[in-house]
């Protein structure tokens, strides 16, 4: 009777997973149809990353109470499970209407099918020509846009124009290419013991993929090349890359970085510059600034992230919007979408750490409030953020090989043989993941 | 406590005084019919069948094909379980596990014990002591793992402050940066939150045991070890033996402590088997094979399990 | 038909018999009874065990206390050198960021406490059942089910995450506080079945004999007149049942998606992890006191449960 009880058990069990298993795919979204994200009602279900949770809670009332027959449900969703829990959410066929995702993680679901394709909706809005192309780019396949952007999230070069004045030295002029600001950085470590030319989190994989990659994009060139799904690795024989891990290696051989920047993995990001104590330092407006004392954002100055041979770059981080293929309401989904895009929203993301992914949001009242938040803005076609199914692997985790070059190039042996080993490394997880 | 043991002593079996009396599964089916047996056992393995074995014969089919997370899949056959082993990430995981799990097994036991004889006299505050020791396995060990993130930070954690104000170090190491450092950080942090539970087990075993005994071994001038030895642990033998169980197999299983202290780092030095097998199916986005590298995984502690039970049994 | 398990004679954490260690053997046994004064009580015994008892209070005590004190710091005086200017400066500002409204962090003790519970009592009926079934009743297949049982005790919870997932999806059951329920009883059951059989074991048949004789129906037996006898082994099947539940979060997050659904750890996760992997220790450390209390509460409370049994004989003889 037991066994009895069990098969039944073991047999209902595998009739469910084999229905669920079968459900291949999901019913494309058709976003040409003239009424979508017109006349929507019902709820929208909306994910969001934790980190960002704060500031969309607030778009969520705003937008809630201005739609009375539309409303939208919010989870957040940590970080760290946010793919997974979306694959398979996709995979039980009952996907959110819409997700806010981190845009490095868009292409791996619109690289297979998962999202809908919105470009004729995307493209007929009026401030499309405003839109970050970073982002965009990361939303794009084969012509097509998968998605729109959100939120951005930035890295910068953080200067104290205190400590700079107090070396002489011109901040513009300083930071111009690698060779000057290496100069610059030793000067303003000669000026006190405890006072560091430069700052970064030594140990912290996404920190470091996130300050130093620039440098390198500046010049046009990435880790990777070719179109997505195809790609090679492209490290030996990548000058701007090896030029920048020289770079770093003199900052630590010289000391002018602190000697904690080894095991720093990034618990307190940015709490030396806000002391004062850091000349020039690589960062998100949002790790930098809300916590800064008033006093200490008045001497805070950015600049965009130069290469060794003084073009400029800046990470396009931050997250997209996008809406799943099988959603139950992405008409509503994209109401909410274009609500989130809205000038009024979009201007108030600083506050929450955050850049708009429009250009036309930096207006003068936006300027005057945020002097620390336009930079991106006004340059917004040289953000860069790469295209590819892999950048968690190649760059985030803690084993990536990015992160392991890095540390090699710069507290070991040196950027030949890291770049080297990185080679061969990223050579073989593009092809696990891309097979 | 089983009946073996207790036939062995002939001490402390419980019996109501009308003579042997033989627990276990009744032969007097009129009172104890089989059916019943049956029924009763009936929603245990139901709830196993549908939310374990079910997925569990799936994932078996997962196994066998390419399974990505997102994205359509092939059968591939017998192909993930035959590049098990070249999985460089995976076959590390493996020697580090057998190694935590040799470090931790006899210091779980054994400080398990010690505290429990500590508590079994029963004097004065042994209450008080039982509860206390048994605090860090009911706190958790996910929100212990938490909690030390915290203490274990170079400079400001509590662990560095203690080893400045003691002289020993400087008060800068980066423990969970350091895989040797990370490793005997999250042993001792095991070790400590786990040895609660043997405490509890082994103790209530004890009590089974009578004074009796204990008096008759003084009078014959033993010595505390070797009452221990010779007269303790082989009556709570089958107890000591099923902790030693539920331990390893928690062992080789270990994987919150290491994802939210090390994230299995630096690299994959400290990744244990349930890490390696996440981070390929999750991150990797391969679940095809971490699910073959996970029915390994369970056919392994299945045959360590069997073979524990069968090298620890009672040779009665 | 015996399987290896019964083979090999082994029996389950038995804390059961802590009511049993006073029955009666024609009266040779002593009662244990509050502190019993030992032949062996020696001074130096005495102050060994007061060292001992001490030095590891202090190993097991002060860390719990030292994260409480942590939890009322500032964040920057928790990720800055202790310096003693600051270092007892407390406030409640990281309880007042834990419980902010965005955080939904009491919905998500509510819900713990009610699928937590949920499972404790789920648990501790179903591992009774089994546990008497195994214990007392010889069907065809025991050893085979039992092992089944207890396979489920193997099996990493990563492994069987997805099928396990698109299954209770087929069934409706995710995405609600039922399903998570069924499903932690399931992982907890092994344990319990263990504790459960084992307990029913070290009971004489006699007792139930003489139960049905006198002519109680099944359910009156078990409920009554073994009450005593099992009330340990089930409050032990249901305190790790609760402790289980009460952490857990791959599988809460994994099937709830309803952000009011959450429980206890997915919320304070959201909170924890920013960006980059950064954490907001002041978050980690309140919330981390926040999961402890309950537990701690929880487990303090069931002491009676075990005291009982110890200080007075169940079975006279």
């Amino acid at each position: 009777m037991d066994r009895r009880a069990f098969l039944a058990g073991g047999l209902a069990g595998g009739a469910a997973l084999a229905l669920a298993g079968c459900s291949g795919t999901l019913p494309k979204v058709d976003a040409r149809v003239a009424s979508f994200g017109r006349n929507a009602t019902g709820t929208v279900h909306v994910w969001c990353r934790s980190a960002t949770q704060a500031g969309l809670t607030a778009a969520v009332a705003g937008f809630n109470k201005a739609n009375p027959k539309l409303q939208v449900e919010l989870t957040p969703v940590p970080d760290g499970q946010y793919v997974t829990k979306l694959a398979t959410a996709i995979r039980g066929g009952e996907p959110p209407d819409v997700v806010d995702i981190d845009d490095i993680n868009s292409q791996l679901f619109i690289f297979r099918e998962a999202f809908a394709d919105l470009t004729d909706v995307v493209k007929g809005l009026d401030y499309f020509d405003a839109i970050s192309p970073g982002h965009l780019r990361l939303l794009e396949y084969r012509d097509r846009y998968y998605g729109l952007p959100y939120l951005a999230d930035n890295s910068q070069l953080f200067v104290n124009t205190e400590l700079f004045d107090r070396a002489g030295l011109d901040v513009e002029d300083a930071t111009k290419d690698l060779d000057s600001m290496l100069a610059a950085a030793k000067a303003i470590r000669k000026t006190g013991d405890d006072v560091y030319g430069w700052s970064i989190s030594g140990n912290a994989a996404g920190i470091i993929g996130f300050v130093t990659q620039p440098h390198v994009w500046a010049t046009g060139v990435d880790m990777m090349s070719g179109e997505v799904g195809k790609q090679t690795a492209n490290i030996t024989g990548n000058e701007a890359l090896e030029r920048m891990l020289e770079f770093y290696r003199q900052l630590w051989k010289d000391g002018v970085l602190s000697k904690a920047t080894y095991a720093d993995a990034g618990t307190t990001w940015g709490a030396d510059f806000r002391a004062g104590k850091v000349g020039i330092f690589p960062t998100s407006y949002g790790a930098t600034v809300p916590a800064a004392t008033k006093a200490m954002r008045a001497k805070m100055q950015t600049v965009l992230i130069p290469s060794w041979d003084g073009k400029r770059s800046f990470f396009d981080g931050g997250d997209n919007m996008c809406i799943p293929n099988g959603a139950a309401n992405p008409s509503g989904g994209w109401a909410f979408m274009q609500y989130a895009n809205g000038l009024q929203q979009q201007q108030a993301l600083p506050d929450g750490g955050y850049f708009p992914t429009r250009s036309d949001a930096a207006t003068p009242a936006y300027r005057k409030k945020y002097p620390l938040a336009f930079g991106p803005l006004d340059a917004i076609e040289k953000g860069y953020a790469p295209q590819t199914l892999a950048y968690n692997l190649l760059v985030n985790q803690p084993s990536s090989p990015y992160f392991a070059m890095f540390r090699e190039a710069v507290f070991g042996s040196g950027a030949a043989a890291a770049m080297k080993t990185a080679q061969s490394d990223y050579t073989r997880i593009l092809d696990q993941v891309q097979a | 406590m089983t009946t073996v043991s207790n036939r062995r002593t002939g001490a402390g079996r419980p019996t109501v005084g009308r003579g042997v009396s033989r627990p276990g599964p009744s032969r007097n089916s009129l009172t104890h019919p089989p059916r019943t047996g049956a029924v009763l056992v009936t929603p245990a393995i139901v709830f196993v069948a549908v939310f374990v074995l079910a997925p569990l014969v799936f994932a078996l089919y997962i196994s066998f094909t390419n399974w990505p997370l997102i994205g359509p899949y092939r059968f591939i056959g017998l192909q993930n379980y035959l590049t098990l082993f070249q999985d460089p990430t995976f076959v590390h995981a493996i020697g580090y596990t057998l190694l935590y799990t040799a470090i931790v097994t006899v210091p779980i036991l054994a400080l398990g014990y010690f505290l429990a004889v500590l508590i079994r006299a029963r004097r004065r505050g042994s209450t008080f002591l039982r509860t206390v020791f048994f605090l860090p396995y009911v706190v958790g060990l996910t929100t212990l793992s938490f909690m030390l993130v915290l203490e274990a930070q170079p400079n400001s954690g509590a662990v560095n402050m203690v080893l400045r104000w003691l002289g020993i170090t400087d008060g800068s190491t980066a423990w969970l940066v350091n895989g040797p450092l990370a490793t005997l950080l999250i042993c001792v942090l095991v070790v400590w939150a786990v040895s609660g539970l043997t405490m509890v087990l082994v103790m209530s075993a004890m009590q089974g045991i009578p004074d009796e005994v204990y008096e008759s071994a003084q009078l014959e001038g033993a010595s505390w070890w070797q009452t221990e030895r010779l007269i303790t642990m082989p009556m709570i033998r089958s107890t000591l033996a099923l902790s030693a169980i539920i331990s390893v197999i928690g062992s080789l299983l270990a994987f919150n402590q290491f994802y939210i202290l090390t994230q299995g780092g630096p690299g994959t030095e400290t990744t244990t088997i349930v890490n390696a097998i996440y981070n390929r199916g999750f991150v990797n986005l391969q679940l095809g094979a971490a699910t073959a590298e996970s029915i390994a995984l369970v056919v392994v502690i299945a045959a360590v399990t069997v073979f524990q039970f069968w090298a620890l049994r009672e040779k009665d | 038909m015996s399987t290896t398990a019964s083979r090999a004679g082994l029996a389950a954490p038995d804390l059961s018999t802590r009511t049993l260690t006073t029955s009666g053997d024609g009266g040779r046994r002593r009662h244990h009874q509050g502190s019993v004064r030992h032949p062996r009580d020696t001074a130096v015994k005495r102050t060994l065990y007061v060292i001992a008892g001490v030095g590891a209070t202090l190993v097991f005590g002060v860390p719990l206390i030292w994260s409480i004190l942590r939890a009322f710091q500032s964040e920057a005086v928790i990720t800055q050198a202790a310096d003693p200017a600051t270092f007892f400066q407390l406030g409640w500002q990281n309880f007042a960021a834990v419980f902010s409204p965005s955080s939904h962090l009491l919905t998500g003790v509510v819900n713990s406490l009610v699928v937590s519970i949920a499972t404790a009592v789920l648990t501790a009926v179903i591992a009774t059942m089994a546990g008497y079934g195994f214990a007392r009743f010889r069907f065809r297949g025991s050893g085979v089910v039992f092992g089944l049982v207890l396979l489920t005790m193997m099996v990493p919870f990563q492994a069987i995450l997805t099928p396990l997932y698109l299954e209770m999806n087929a069934m409706k059951l995710t995405n609600s506080l039922l399903g998570l329920v069924l499903f932690y009883t399931t992982v907890n059951l092994p344990f319990g079945v263990f504790v459960m059989r084992n307990a029913f074991e070290s009971i004489p048949t006699e007792l139930e004999d003489s139960a049905f004789v006198d002519g109680a129906s099944r359910f009156r037996v078990v409920v009554s007149v073994l009450r005593p006898l099992l009330l340990p082994g089930a409050a032990t099947a249901a305190l790790y049942a609760f402790l289980a539940s009460w952490t857990e979060f791959l599988g809460a997050l994994t099937f709830l998606t309803k952000d009011s659904l959450y429980t206890l750890p997915v919320a304070l996760l959201n909170l924890q992890t920013g960006a980059y992997g950064q954490v907001s220790y002041g978050n980690l450390v309140a919330g981390s006191v926040v999961a402890m209390i309950p537990c701690i509460a929880l487990y303090v409370g069931l002491q009676r449960f075990y005291v009982a049994g110890l200080s007075s004989g169940a079975l006279k003889g």
